[in-house]
């Protein structure tokens, strides 16, 4: 299976070429939003992070702003800097030069104030955009293609019919020789231990039920119980009646592979097949984490209808919901109510997926992209503000 | 005629989606075959049916896992819920 995707220097192959114009921290989001409303080809990766957290969180943060640049979707990065942030936006730049993509930095307080930044800004990103725009798609195999996935806004539907659905285009992907990543350290808890038995090997399964115990220790280190609050009273209204049948309905966007290695936020995948990412369910830090670890194309279910886009990866929108598809359809990519009125299957409906995540990936655009509903993010961190 | 969906064929319950009333028949696909249950009692929306009688600690299976044990005997075409059914996962601290 074949789709038509842009290979980078580093031979990683993205299903966009856009210029990435990122803020190292985020009291430059308004430069860097500027600059993109601007300039044509561009999208912005804008956060409220960079400054003023424990260092293990700064780390985590630059990580995760190198693997975001380094992401296949950016053909070049146009970092933005504020000039006194704690993350080091030199060592950014560098890390990122290393992978042979063009990357340029500028400094608002050596350029002399947003005026000035936004016009430079907008002039280097015109040159970016340009020599982007002549790197041409070719085909590659869906081995090159790594995918992400994520529920949101859940129904009744969502565990009995999408989540099965992307589960079985992930699958699919493996089978290929494809990269499939999986987060919601909270969407596991409950079914952590069928994961782990399930690992390619025991530090892998290890990682994942110690992900789930550290998320668990600190809920509780500031008097709360994650476990207890797990499942709603809305979940239990709406039909769930443990946390282990609600955490068995999320995890199977993971599909049923063996889980092949677990890396930490901000980090990359070192091989293929099904990996582990302890990223939060929450959409904003969820998205960024498996765009920074590599993901092109991302599988969402919703159930009731979740809206967000992410600016580096085009976000499939899948819904068992037919009320959903209908009144929200200006949202929804992809409708899978089929299953639950016992129309189609859910092996049928996995295959229908698959080729719809190779037309993503060779171009078609989702309802996210169109709408530009793909401006809101952030980056996780662990600790206090200070 | 109320619907139901079996996710594997392992599981000893089905998922209603759409609302069934007391006595009522509820469809359900397996493979190509269609079969039905009859709800002995009302079943909401999303909410689960039992597919067999369940007795007192058996386990209740859903995508062919263990997702609760029944707390009390559970009847074919029975409600299986927070009122029947105990959490049966902990944390492996």
């Amino acid at each position: 299976m074949k789709f038509m995707g842009y290979v980078r220097p580093d031979g990683r192959v993205g299903t966009r070429n856009h210029v990435g114009v990122i803020a190292t921290v985020g009291c430059v989001n308004e430069i860097v939003l500027s600059i993109c409303h601007q300039i044509k080809g561009t999208v912005p990766v804008t956060h409220t992070q960079g400054c003023l957290t424990v260092t293990s969180d700064l780390e985590m943060v630059q990580r995760t702003l190198i693997n975001l640049s380094k992401n296949p979707n950016l053909a070049a990065v146009l970092l933005v800097s504020l000039g006194c942030e704690s993350v080091f936006p030199s060592e950014i730049r560098d890390e990122i030069a290393r992978s042979k993509k063009p990357v340029e930095l500028i400094n608002v307080h050596q350029l002399g104030g947003s005026i000035k930044t936004i016009a430079y800004g907008c002039e280097l990103a015109e040159q970016m955009v340009l020599d982007a725009s002549e790197i041409q798609r070719r085909e590659f195999d869906a081995s090159n293609l790594v995918v992400g996935c994520k529920c949101g806004s859940s129904d009744a539907t969502s565990g009995l019919s999408s989540n099965l659905v992307v589960g079985e285009a992930a699958d699919t992907l493996v089978r290929e020789g494809g990269t499939f990543l999986f987060g919601e350290v909270c969407d596991i808890m409950g079914s952590e231990q069928i994961l782990a038995w399930r690992a390619a090997d025991r530090e892998t399964g290890q990682k994942i039920i110690d992900a789930v115990n550290s998320l668990i220790d600190m809920a509780e280190a500031i008097g709360a119980d994650v476990v207890g609050c797990q499942l709603t009273e809305g979940n239990k209204k709406g039909g769930l009646t443990t946390v282990a049948e609600k955490a068995i309905g999320a995890t199977a966007k993971a599909g049923s592979t063996k889980p092949q290695g677990f890396v930490n936020y901000g980090d990359v995948p070192s091989g293929k097949g099904l990996w582990v990412i302890p990223t939060p369910g929450r959409g904003f830090e969820n998205l960024t984490g498996l765009a920074a670890a590599g993901a092109v194309v991302h599988l969402f279910t919703t159930g009731l209808g979740a809206l967000e886009g992410h600016p580096i990866m085009p976000v499939i929108k899948i819904t068992g919901n037919i009320n959903t598809w209908n009144k929200l359809n200006t949202h929804m990519d992809f409708n899978v109510s089929s299953i639950i009125d016992g129309t189609e299957t859910v092996e049928e409906a996995g295959e229908r997926l698959f080729d719809k995540i190779l037309k993503v990936a060779s171009g078609k655009l989702t309802k996210a992209e169109i709408l530009r509903y793909d401006e809101s993010m952030n980056i996780l961190t662990y600790g206090p503000v200070i | 005629m109320g619907k139901a969906v079996l996710v594997n064929q392992k599981d000893n319950v089905v998922t209603a989606v759409s609302d069934a009333e007391k006595g009522e028949d509820i469809i359900y696909r397996v493979g190509s075959e269609t079969r039905q249950i009859k709800a002995i009692e009302a079943i909401p929306y999303g909410h689960k049916v039992a597919l067999a009688k369940i007795a007192k600690g058996s386990d209740i299976i859903k995508y062919g896992e263990i997702i609760g044990r029944a707390k009390s005997d559970i009847e074919l075409g029975a409600w299986v819920h927070t009122h029947n059914t105990d959490e049966t996962y902990t944390p492996s601290r």
